[in-house]
């Protein structure tokens, strides 16, 4: 929303008083958030008005050569194409060295002195879109000769700053809309100026709802159910010019022009100025049409919900169905309007229109919103319907409406439905002092809310529960806060525009804003000795990143939460197990994803192509599917995975899983790999393991899984945890305290030629058992695994053993009689032979 | 330099002379003793620096500058990465723990009534809308802030404002908004959002915690300000703006927009079962994805989810 300082200062004299800045500064930090603050003043530099003294066309084209005064001693020559110049006519003149305002900001065109078809032109004559107040390229901008002046306070002379004018001085800001999503009322430059009174800490003087008379014929309105309409007011107006544009460029062109909109008929332009004024949006059919449609010599308006199958054809051409929650206005029975967001194409004004039916009612925001989602309408009105339009000033907005378009009342209408009047708020001068950490006195309160409309009624001291009121004014009190019997109360009854003051914590925002947040003291909350709590999971998480990012050199990376169905049936999920978006943005992100490995295959692929080699990829982060089922608050479970995934064989990957669960506390001898339980599907199984303590699925990626993820032909490897599986897991293998031998250990290193196809780990245990079974210490380091050649029938298997007894030192006897045992055990167990 | 077989004979020849002492009178001996004694230090100190040289110069210097010695393999100690925005989420996380706070993960998929009800947004109302939500087929919702969490840290740590105790809880988490992605905008991204509850819980202290953690956050004292929000609940709302920092090249003129904050509503309290008449609270949440773009002057914030090792490498 654009809001013009200019138009401020108008409606609140104490604002032309502070600098421009100030202001500026003052409405950011206590009204709304000010996204840009736009000088129009150096775009209108050396534009002037001037007459177009001579004008004689130049024989073979179309333009004309014309001399203007331009309130200088001689005339200026200037060239024009425009179809509507001619002597007499005051124009406006963009001279020499001035840029064109079209183009100010953008490619900043300069205009300078140029020959056109062999004649001097100085500068340009503009027409509005060169102005950049409007589209219009028809003609070159006219000036009504009777326009004031208001820098001279003359009638406009040749030579007159455009700018002085047409109030062209001015600074306009832009608004974030959403922050004011809670105040219909600033939706109007009426109500934005109320704020800026207040915050002023002045009184603001408008009253935009007046007393209002009813002027000539009634006119008939029903509202079924007045939640969607509240209030409906009307009149018909008859005009003897009612779609004449206006030949000359106006002030309220320029209004609008400020405000982000267009001229465009003599009926649009007042509703539309109206609407900016008040926040009120008006709407005007031709009221023949309207008795046509309805089939009778007298209106009825109708205003009721859509039934189904119903179907409009608005103003735009397009014809729409409804929807159940779309209000319609009606023509006896028949819809003519989608009310609150557009007009039908059957009552539209034309150049023949005549009699007008203007409308200015209010509609539940609610139904306005599915409307404005449904149908897609976003127009400055419907923007401000759905704030939630006050239903105090219909009538006093279509009055100012009938004065402005000057026309003779023929009949009108008021359908008041629904009456809401402002329930009263009572709050303690302590409770909005205790809330805000602030010590303003309740004078300074009461005053505060009485400059922007608020009724305050002050109770003295110990009468803050209720009682009769003892005070009651608009007027400042000077009554202070003692503790001495009591706080000070307040009875404050919003103004009625002020839809969204319910509770007494509404009333303290008012007064800390208005008063300036950034005047409270800054203080700190007393805190107890209590450490903070950091959940497990979190520690974890955060002792796993230490880990991967650091010893084991994996990159962490974060990755979408939602995935392609495709991906997953890729990588062998069952893709109707995933909880789906259903409005999503592409089919890319559809699925939230029920492991992460998926994720990481993509990434690897993507820096496998700009030429990375040897990595590793690992991501936490959250997983879930709908057959986890739901937690006690009925949503879904949702797990956090650890997953890691190396461009490296299935040892890689083990080698860097086994580091990680070490460091973390568990028994590296104690980790349980067996054969694959197929868990993740995108795993080969004969190349992949499941370890039940921590549970957790590892393995090489699936040959046909790499394919279709274009992952090339070299081994992938990849690991996936559930973090919460993996803390459980944790507190039952918590590590106990062990007690060194004081005796030296003995090394030996031995080779077992064992037949292939023996599992590693059932040599290794052959080899511990032994030294187990005999009290025994034992470091056993795998040195090697040689095969001779591929599918051979004997591996050998080399170890190096470090052991040592807790009580002695161990006799060479000793130690042939134990290597003794391991070669007799492992040729037992496993069929090996020592070499 | 002497040689070292020099400084060895000259201790020989030091040794004789202690012979003589039995030849000295009793009175004599004592200086005679400490001036051999000085000698012999000062010889075996040459001694041992001429040993020391001697071994020194079968040193072979090498090139500092290479990776590795002539014919030796030379090996690489590969460097793993942590994406910029967890450390910088850990960072602010360990500042809040600092500061007395209790940490909460947020949820990844939640539902409408924590997503909306929960937090005093009507039915229907448009303020809904400014969310931009994802929904699943179930109605499920893909949070599009961490104040989702907000009732469900009051209900867990109601407990703690018994006896005059406090809520003081921040919840970090992963949130998403149903928009176009480019440079500027995701719609995934990271927030932190922070409650806190206690009988007597001020605006003033709420602007006095939050300055503080930025000052921690950024190491230096800064001015803050404020301008009005809307926030459904909370009430008063408010945004929170910090001076730009001297270390994203602040001159004390710049302001950055920080968080929203405000006020917890009373029904927001009362639907957790707070009663809002005894307990006062505050609230705030803001993205984290911003505060790393600042730090380290990242251009496109699509990079955070893109996984490329170019960019992460860089961490």
């Amino acid at each position: 929303m654009r809001i013009s300082l200019n138009e401020i200062k108008k409606l609140v004299p104490a604002a032309a008083k502070v600098e421009t800045a100030e202001l500026v500064r003052l409405i950011g930090s206590r009204l709304v958030e000010v996204e840009e603050t736009i000088d129009l003043a150096p775009k209108y530099q050396n534009v002037y008005i001037v007459k177009v003294v001579e004008c004689e066309p130049i024989e073979g084209t179309h333009l004309h050569l014309c001399q203007i005064d331009a309130g200088q001693a001689v005339p200026v020559q200037v060239v024009c194409g425009a179809p509507n110049v001619h002597a007499g006519m005051l124009a406006v003149w963009v001279a020499p060295g001035a840029i064109v305002p079209q183009t100010y900001g953008e490619e900043d065109f300069k205009l300078d002195v140029r020959k056109l078809r062999g004649f001097e032109s100085h500068g340009m004559l503009a027409a509005i879109d060169e102005l950049d107040l409007g589209d219009d390229h028809e003609g070159i901008a006219e000036i009504d000769p009777s326009t004031d002046n208001p820098v001279t306070g003359q009638n406009v002379q040749p030579g007159d700053n455009f700018a002085d004018v047409f109030d062209l001085n001015d600074t306009i800001l832009d608004i974030e809309n959403k922050s004011l999503t809670h105040r219909p009322d600033c939706f109007g430059l009426i109500g934005f100026a109320r704020e800026v009174a207040g915050i002023l800490g002045e009184p603001f003087q408008y009253d935009t709802c007046v007393a209002e008379q009813d002027k000539g014929q009634q006119v008939h309105i029903e509202i079924a159910d007045p939640s969607i309409c509240p209030r409906y007011s009307c009149a018909v107006l008859e005009l003897k010019d009612a779609d004449k544009s206006d030949k000359y460029l106006t002030a309220t062109d320029i209004f609008l022009a400020k405000a982000g909109m267009r001229g465009i008929s003599k009926i649009v332009d007042v509703t539309n100025y109206l609407m900016l004024m008040t926040g009120q949006p008006l709407h005007a059919f031709d009221y023949d049409k309207f008795l046509t449609v309805g089939g009778k010599d007298t209106a009825t308006i109708g205003v009721r919900l859509a039934r189904p199958g119903e179907k409009l054809q608005l103003l735009d051409g397009k014809t729409i169905d409804c929807i159940a929650s779309d209000i319609l206005i009606t023509s006896g029975d028949t819809p003519v309007a989608l009310a609150g967001a557009m007009g039908g194409a059957s009552t539209e004004i034309d150049v023949s229109t005549t009699r007008v039916l203007l409308e200015s009612a209010t509609f539940s925001l609610y139904n306005l919103r599915k409307t404005q989602m449904a149908h897609g309408i976003f127009s400055e009105a419907i923007t401000r319907f759905t704030k939630g339009q006050p239903a105090c000033q219909t009538k006093s907005v279509l009055d100012s409406a009938i004065v402005m378009l000057g026309g003779t009342v023929v009949a009108t209408g008021d359908n008041y439905a629904k009456k809401s009047t402002p329930a009263a708020i009572t709050v303690t001068a302590t409770e909005i002092n205790s809330l805000l950490g602030t010590n303003y006195d309740a004078a300074l309160m009461s005053k505060t809310l009485t400059n922007v409309g608020f009724e305050v009624i002050i109770k003295p001291r110990g009468d803050a529960a209720g009682g009769t009121p003892s005070a009651r004014s608009r007027q400042a009190s000077t009554m202070g806060e003692s503790a001495a019997a009591g706080p000070v109360g307040f009875t404050i009854t919003p103004p009625t525009w002020r839809t969204d003051i319910h509770i007494k914590e509404d009333i303290i925002e008012e007064i800390g804003r208005l008063l300036g947040y950034d005047n409270i003291p800054l203080t700190y909350p007393t805190r107890p000795f209590i450490g903070a709590h950091i959940p497990e999971l979190l520690q974890l998480k955060n002792k796993i990143r230490d880990i991967m990012s650091g010893r084991l050199a994996a990159h962490e990376v974060l990755t979408y939460t939602f995935v392609s169905e495709k991906l997953q049936q890729d990588v062998g999920e069952d893709a109707t197990d995933s909880y789906k978006i259903v409005n999503s943005i592409s089919p890319e992100l559809q699925c939230f994803r029920q492991t992460i490995t998926p994720s990481l295959l993509e990434k690897v692929r993507g820096n496998l192509k700009s030429g990375h080699r040897d990595f590793a990829l690992y991501e936490i982060n959250q997983v879930t599917k709908q057959s986890y089922g739901k937690d006690e608050d009925g949503v879904p479970k949702l797990y956090t995975h650890l997953a890691y995934v190396t461009t490296g064989d299935f040892y890689q990957m083990k080698a860097a899983l086994v580091a990680l669960l070490e460091d973390l506390g568990f028994d590296a001898d104690k980790l349980d790999f067996r054969t694959s339980d197929g868990h993740l599907p995108y795993l080969e199984p004969l190349r992949s393991t499941s370890v039940t303590t921590p549970h957790l699925c590892a393995g090489e990626v699936r040959n046909s899984v790499k394919k279709r993820l274009k992952l090339g032909a070299e081994p992938i490897s990849a690991f996936e945890i559930s973090l919460e599986q993996l803390l459980a897991d944790l507190s039952e293998s918590s590590k106990k305290s062990v007690k060194l031998s004081k005796f030296p250990a003995v090394t030996r290193d031995i080779t077992l030629k064992v037949p292939a196809g023996t599992p590693f780990v059932a040599a290794k245990q052959a080899i511990t058992e032994v030294f187990e079974r005999e009290s025994l210490i034992i470091a056993l380091t795998p040195n090697s695994i040689f095969e001779a050649t591929k599918g051979a029938k004997y591996r050998n298997l080399s170890f190096h053993l470090e052991f040592k007894s807790a009580k002695k030192t161990l006799e060479s006897q000793e130690i042939s009689d134990i290597m003794e045992k391991v070669a007799e055990n492992a040729k037992k167990s496993v069929g090996a032979e020592i070499i | 330099m002497r040689t070292i077989e020099k400084i060895k004979q000259e201790i020989k020849a030091l040794g004789a002379e202690y012979a003589k002492i039995k030849s000295l009178a009793p009175e004599e001996r004592k200086a005679f003793g400490e001036s051999l004694n000085q000698k012999r230090q000062v010889l075996d100190r040459e001694l041992q620096e001429a040993l020391d040289a001697a071994e020194a110069s079968t040193v072979e210097p090498l090139d500092v500058t290479a990776p590795a010695a002539a014919n030796a393999n030379i090996r690489e100690v590969k460097r793993g990465t942590k994406h910029p925005l967890m450390t910088e989420l850990n960072h602010i996380l360990d500042i809040y723990a600092k500061m007395g706070f209790d940490i909460m993960e947020a949820r990844q998929l939640d539902d409408e009534f924590h997503m909306f009800e929960s937090l005093n947004f009507p039915e229907g109302h448009p303020a809904r809308d400014g969310y931009d939500t994802f929904r699943t087929e179930e109605g499920f919702i893909p949070p599009a802030h961490t104040s989702t969490m907000q009732h469900r840290a009051l209900k867990a740590h109601k407990k703690d404002l018994k006896n005059g105790g406090q809520i003081a809880v921040v919840i970090p988490g992963r949130v998403f908004r149903n928009e176009d992605v480019d440079a500027t905008h995701e719609h995934t991204f990271y927030q932190c959002e922070g409650i806190f509850v206690s009988k007597d819980a001020t605006m003033g202290q709420m602007l006095g915690v939050l300055k503080r953690l930025f000052e921690e956050y950024y190491g230096q004292t800064l001015k803050i300000k404020t301008q009005p929000g809307y926030f459904p609940f909370t009430e008063p709302s408010l945004e929170l703006l910090i001076e730009k920092p001297q270390s994203l090249g602040g001159k004390g003129d710049g302001w950055l927009e920080m968080l929203g904050c405000g006020m917890i509503h009373p029904n927001v309290l009362k639907m957790a079962g707070i009663d809002p008449d005894a307990y006062k609270g505050f609230a705030w949440g803001g993205g984290i994805d911003r505060l790393a773009i600042l730090k380290y002057g990242i251009d496109d914030i699509r990079y955070f989810e893109s996984g490329k090792l170019d960019f992460l490498k860089e961490f």
